[in-house]
């Protein structure tokens, strides 16, 4: 095995165990905790797969954003840190089942299937191409994405102000 | 690699991109136009947001002589499919803007916002009508999805409105997860994200059947939250509910038209094979039975629309219900593959536009006149109020299928083209026809209500005469279109062709 592998792995170990944290944690503040390590992991499964700039962006807009921004919502409303965010209704035998099916559907599929590869990767920066495929050949989805945020922008603003 | 001829495409393909960059021109227009009213309340953003659409009108009956393109790297695609469906948008908008400018229910709430994010709604389903691309497909799902649920929101004091809001956020953030690990199956199956090029992938070799069924019906999950069918229905009557009625009505129109549009290109292009030889029929790939898994939802979904719809009793709810049947019906047209199933469907769903808009519409007016939208109230209307009454029984009829409305012409065409498809199919025809005899009982009990029940008051009330225009502008088309329906029908056969193949 060599040091990627072994590298993937903690990284999925850290991915697959803090999400479990954070879904199955009482208190929001240890599951907000939980969502930053999973964060962190799937940064680095990002620069494994030589993806550096989704990498530092996956860092910076998930964790340096969002994940605090959620967090301070919590310890500013103070009610919330205290609350068993559990659902009441707690069906865990279907729960376990209809999960187990879906598991072991999709692993069957994963393993059974043949995926086309992309090959073997170059580890190089990828920031100047994509920089050049979203003023080329992804030009739209690029300005797509832009008319989104501002919209999403003008109803967040409306949504948030008082009338 | 030769960056400047993409760059020259790219400029090229702006010439068949105006209406879009009209609306996003009068986005703009509307946002700065804002800054400058001193009255948040003023009417004059509706008449330019109107002035602006009409612009993109003739914009988009311009594109009807342009054929076939492909745009932009191929990521979106300008032919007469979506520019059908670019014109039923349009009028939509238009309608909702009419809707908009007299309603009690949004007086008093701040204009700018809330048409810059009407014309933003418009041009996310331009966007969803002619995506060719998986990004594009999932980008402009999510525009209309995102804007969607700020304009469910808008009465954002109301408790029943942000509720809405909330819950078309949660289920739509759920769908467009399943969605997008689909689509990433996908991607990994065929190594591309272009349309064609999965539908050439796909057809060239044996791929595995078990991914692509398992990436359909998660892509299923996507489009199915759009049209609003089972199992993706549950946010609908809670949303139909609590959203402005204007509102309500552009997304049972709208956003389920577009999720009909991208549905229909997504599987006849990169799921199916093509027609030999301007052959009106066609099938699915072998490995993936999509039309049986289609034909399946579409028989649950107007079921469970029809029955749940018998036992409502607030009438945007019913609609609601009703709304989701017809998503069933209009489904049956998908389902067989064939020119004529498309056909169906396109014509169906521009009947629908007239009749389901006229319906909330008089919704619109009850609630005014009434302040109520529960069924009973609505005893003795027909004698208190007989011009709307009267428009809702021509709304309910032609919603029911019965002749001589526009409705009965568009089930006629969806029952017929699942008939000439081949005995495979006949079940799903025999439910189809099982569920409008449901259809008949709860719209049939609406009129009973309106007409037969004694009122509680006598008197007559007085409908604005800018109700009565809209009414009769409604009315008179789904009747007309029920014994002369030739100009739609040619609208919609000359629409039928979409781009196939690169």
């Amino acid at each position: 095995m060599d040091f990627t592998n072994i590298a993937f792995y903690i990284f999925a170990a850290l991915t697959v165990g803090s999400a479990g944290v954070m879904v199955f944690h009482r208190n929001v503040v240890y599951s907000a905790v939980g969502l930053l390590f999973a964060f962190f992991g799937v940064a680095g499964i990002y620069v494994l797969l030589a993806a550096d700039f989704i990498a530092i962006v996956q860092i910076l807009i998930y964790v340096g954003g969002i994940l605090i921004l959620l967090l301070f919502g919590v310890m500013l409303s103070q009610k919330l840190t205290k609350v068993d965010v559990r659902t009441e209704s707690m069906q865990l035998v279907p729960a376990v089942v209809v999960v187990g099916g879906v598991l072991a559907v999709l692993l069957l599929t994963i393993s059974s299937t043949p995926w086309k590869l992309a090959g073997s990767l170059e580890y190089e920066p990828t920031t100047k191409a994509i920089g050049r495929l979203m003023m080329t050949e992804y030009l739209i989805p690029f300005e797509i994405a832009s008319v989104l945020l501002l919209a999403a922008l003008i109803g967040a603003a409306y949504i948030a102000r008082k009338n | 690699m030769d960056y400047s001829s993409i760059i020259k495409d790219n400029l090229i393909s702006l010439n068949y991109f105006l209406p879009e960059l009209l609306l996003t021109g009068l986005i703009i227009v509307l946002v700065i136009a804002d800054l400058f009213l001193k009255d948040e309340r003023s009417p004059w953003l509706s008449f330019v947001a109107l002035a602006g659409c009409v612009v993109v009108l003739l914009s988009v009956i311009a594109q009807f002589d342009l054929g076939s393109r492909s745009l932009f790297q191929h990521m979106l695609v300008v032919d007469p499919f979506s520019v059908f469906f670019k014109l039923l948008f349009l009028a939509s908008a238009i309608a909702v803007i009419f809707l908009s400018i007299a309603s009690v229910e949004l007086a008093g709430r701040p204009v700018g916002e809330y048409f810059t994010l009407l014309i933003a709604l418009t041009l996310g389903l331009f966007l969803m009508a002619s995506s060719t691309n998986l990004v594009t497909i999932l980008l402009s799902i999510e525009f209309v999805s995102i804007v969607s649920f700020v304009l469910a929101t808008y009465l954002k004091t109301r408790r029943r409105s942000s509720e809405a809001g909330l819950k078309y956020a949660i289920y739509g953030a759920f769908s467009s997860g399943l969605m997008l690990y689909g689509l990433s199956l996908l991607y990994g199956l065929t190594g591309t994200l272009n349309l064609y090029e999965i539908g050439d992938v796909l057809a060239s070799r044996d791929s595995n059947g078990m991914a692509l069924t398992l990436s359909t019906i998660l892509i299923l999950a996507g489009f199915g939250y759009k049209i609003a069918s089972v199992p993706f229905h549950f946010w609908s009557p809670d949303v139909y509910e609590g959203a402005p009625t204007p509102i309500t009505a552009f997304l049972s129109i709208g956003p389920k038209a577009a999720g009909f549009a991208v549905l229909i290109r997504f599987f006849n292009v990169a799921l199916a094979g093509e027609p030999a030889n301007g052959a009106s029929q066609w099938s699915a790939l072998p490995e993936l039975d999509w039309p049986m898994i289609l034909a399946v939802v579409s028989a649950i979904t107007m079921t469970l629309g029809n029955l749940v719809a018998i036992v409502q009793t607030n009438i945007k709810r019913l609609l609601a219900y009703s709304s989701i049947a017809h998503a069933g019906y209009a489904l049956m047209g998908v389902v067989v593959l064939s020119q004529d199933g498309i056909y169906a469907t396109m014509f169906y769903l521009a009947v629908y536009y007239l009749m389901n808009l006229g319906a909330f519409l008089v919704v619109i007016v009850f609630q005014d006149l009434l302040g109520s939208e529960k069924i009973a109230d609505f005893k003795g209307l027909a004698w208190r109020a007989p011009v709307p009454a009267i428009a809702m029984a021509v709304f309910l009829v032609s919603l029911t299928g019965l002749p001589p409305t526009a409705g009965f012409i568009g089930k006629f065409y969806l029952f017929a083209a699942v008939i000439k498809a081949g005995p495979a199919f006949y079940w799903l025809a025999v439910v189809g026809l099982l569920n409008s005899v449901v259809a008949l009982y709860y719209y049939a009990r609406i009129l009973k209500t309106m007409f037969f029940d004694k009122a509680a008051e006598e008197n007559s009330i007085s409908v604005s005469p800018y109700y009565v225009t809209l009414l009769a502008l409604l009315a008179a088309p789904t009747i007309i279109l029920g014994v002369y329906w030739a100009p739609l029908q040619k609208l919609a056969t000359n629409s039928v062709e979409f781009l196939r193949a690169l």
